[in-house]
């Protein structure tokens, strides 16, 4: 069984509550981190890796100089603006950060200038964690594209390590793009985790319209609740009127902020936030079960 | 060395949440007191900085934004399936020579269409996102909306930037999207300066080690604001100091602030907020003057 965790807005909290909710399945389950250019699943669970291996996102292009006769066909023909002209004017270049890869300015070379190469674009990890449950993790090289790619590479060595009966738990990356829709391709539910402000209301609103139209269940749970009633108000009306069940609400408090920094994860914080975040967990099991189940 | 005439401040942070959309929405605000500003939402998938100013007026009807995707021709198609050999994405299937095209995961690169020795691929504009305009006094407002479901987050990104650069204002801050892949890099690309928005967290150092890595490689001379100041106790100050990018602003953590920031409020009386602002942009004018823009291709 699959569940993901997803809130539209970065800092809205996916990745502790992930954390906490591996600690509470421990090691029956294993997270997938996939929020892969920025992850931070390693840093909260406390990740020993034990194996890893190179990603490669697919060959990209590079132009010739001695080569290349300037003729500028390459530029025309690529409709990302990644080929420009290089200093002096007697050749072109490709700014590989903008590169889509492909292909368009092969065919269009006369000159034969333009050559592939296949580099590594970052790597994959496989992780024990000081919770017991499992990390599938990858850090992708800065200014790297196919995010979706290595999202999905990602999800099938969790599936691999969670076996069938296992629980894989997909952290999310923030957006709605395609590495989002890669974690949430073929999950059996998805926990919206709906930040308690104006922007995390609209955010996750969008991303609700998104699962939705992928025919996901979906879970909700608030987060950073008691700063502003009324906003914690228009989060639950939000999460009502898309007909989801609210698993349950976490205050804002830095009792949670600084348990992470003291290496545990929210599930146990002493007090009233923890007691938020126990309760919402037990929720969500309880429902996500009943998924589960049907 | 000349005068830029139009720079270009981006506002970035690797980490979600470090207070991107807060910063870039204050900068923009702070620099139109002196002179004509845009604020850019690049943050296509997530736009909020619009919320900040809800008594902006609209600067006219949204614009569309399109890819051009191919169609075929089943009439002149001859099964040769050349196209779905050529394309890098998996878009086009042939299955028994005929082609079926999946417009979801099709980035529009034309290069089917170029390789179609019968004609077969005719192109038709297909609506990703679009672009919205809108007036805040002084302040133009301008954000790029990506369609729900849609992928093409770049072709959103592109055209809002192209929009900006079409506004010809002087002082153009952009609100970018989190991470460090495609849509970040679009965003950065052509930015004068980079202004990188950390949380004293190690989340957020980690993922601020990678916004500067991507800074270096596209040669855009960066600074550092610290928000949240006394959030959490990660040492942002000596991460930065190790990697020679300096912190140009600090922002104490108070509840207060973050009860405005949930409710979508601006800050415009809190002055040590538009002070930082002012010592951003005076960080920012400095820095170009001894760089030469990316987008001309030159290093620091």
């Amino acid at each position: 069984m699959t569940i993901a965790v997803a809130s539209g807005k970065g800092g809205a909290g996916k990745t502790s509550l992930t954390s906490a909710i591996a600690a509470a399945f421990g090691e029956s389950c294993v997270v997938a981190d996939c929020d892969v250019d920025a992850a931070n699943g390693a840093i909260a669970l406390g990740a020993l890796p034990w194996e890893s291996e190179p990603y490669f996102a697919g060959p990209g292009f590079s132009i010739e100089i001695a080569a290349c006769i300037a003729c500028g066909a390459c530029a025309e023909a690529c409709r990302f603006g990644a080929i420009r002209q290089r200093p002096g004017g007697n050749s072109y270049a490709i700014v590989p950060e903008l590169c889509e890869r492909c292909g368009a300015c092969v065919d269009r070379c006369t000159a034969g200038a333009i050559v592939t190469s296949e580099k590594e674009a970052g790597r994959l990890f496989v992780s024990d964690t000081r919770l017991g449950a499992r990390l599938a993790h990858a850090e992708l090289l800065p200014g790297e594209d196919t995010s979706g790619k290595l999202v999905r590479k990602v999800r099938e060595r969790a599936d691999r390590l969670a076996g069938h009966e296992g629980i894989v738990l997909v952290d999310a990356p923030p957006g709605i793009g395609c590495p989002v829709i890669a974690s949430l391709t073929g999950t059996e539910c998805v926990v919206i985790l709906v930040e308690a402000s104006v922007s995390g209301i609209r955010d996750a609103k969008r991303l609700i319209e998104l699962a939705a139209s992928m025919g996901r269940k979906m879970v909700a749970v608030i987060n950073k609740t008691g700063l502003d009633t009324a906003m914690d108000e228009e989060a639950r009306a939000a999460v009502r009127e898309a007909g989801l069940p609210l698993a349950g609400e976490i205050p804002f408090d830095p009792s949670l902020r600084s348990a992470e920094e003291r290496g545990m994860t929210w599930l146990n914080v002493e007090g009233a936030a923890g007691d938020c975040v126990r309760a919402a967990i037990a929720a969500l099991r309880s429902l996500v079960d009943s998924y589960g189940r049907r | 060395m000349s005068e830029i005439s139009r720079v270009i401040i981006a506002v970035a942070s690797g980490k979600g949440g470090t207070g991107k959309t807060t910063i870039a929405s204050h900068l923009a605000l702070a620099g139109s007191m002196k002179r004509a500003a845009i604020l850019v939402d690049l943050d296509v998938e997530a736009p909020d900085s619009f919320g900040y100013f809800p008594a902006a007026a609209p600067l006219g009807p949204p614009e569309a934004v399109s890819v051009r995707l191919p169609t075929v021709d089943a009439q002149r198609c001859l099964g040769c399936s050349h196209c779905a050999k050529v394309c890098r994405f998996g878009a086009l299937i042939a299955i028994g020579g005929v082609v079926t095209i999946d417009e979801r995961t099709c980035k529009g690169c034309g290069r089917c269409v170029a390789s179609c020795p019968a004609g077969a691929l005719i192109e038709q504009d297909l609506e990703v996102g679009e672009t919205r305009a809108a007036r805040s006094g002084t302040l133009v407002l301008l954000e790029g909306r990506m369609k729900v479901g849609d992928i093409r987050s770049t072709a959103v990104i592109e055209a809002a930037k192209k929009r900006a650069e079409r506004s010809g204002v002087a002082l153009e801050v952009r609100d970018c999207p989190p991470g460090t892949s495609c849509p970040a890099v679009h965003a950065l690309a052509g930015a004068n300066y980079l202004v990188l928005v950390a949380e004293p967290t190690e989340f957020s150092l980690h993922d601020l080690g990678a916004a500067i890595e991507l800074a270096m490689s596209l040669h855009i001379p960066a600074g550092v604001i610290l928000n949240k100041d006394g959030f959490g106790s990660a040492d942002v100050e000596s991460f930065c100091a190790a990697r020679r990018v300096p912190v140009i602003g600090r922002i104490a953590f108070d509840r207060k602030r973050a009860q405005k920031g949930v409710a979508g409020m601006l800050w415009q009386e809190d002055q040590e907020m538009m002070a930082c602002m002012d010592a951003v942009l005076a960080s920012a004018d400095t820095a170009m003057r001894f760089c030469v823009p990316a987008e001309e291709g030159g290093k620091p």
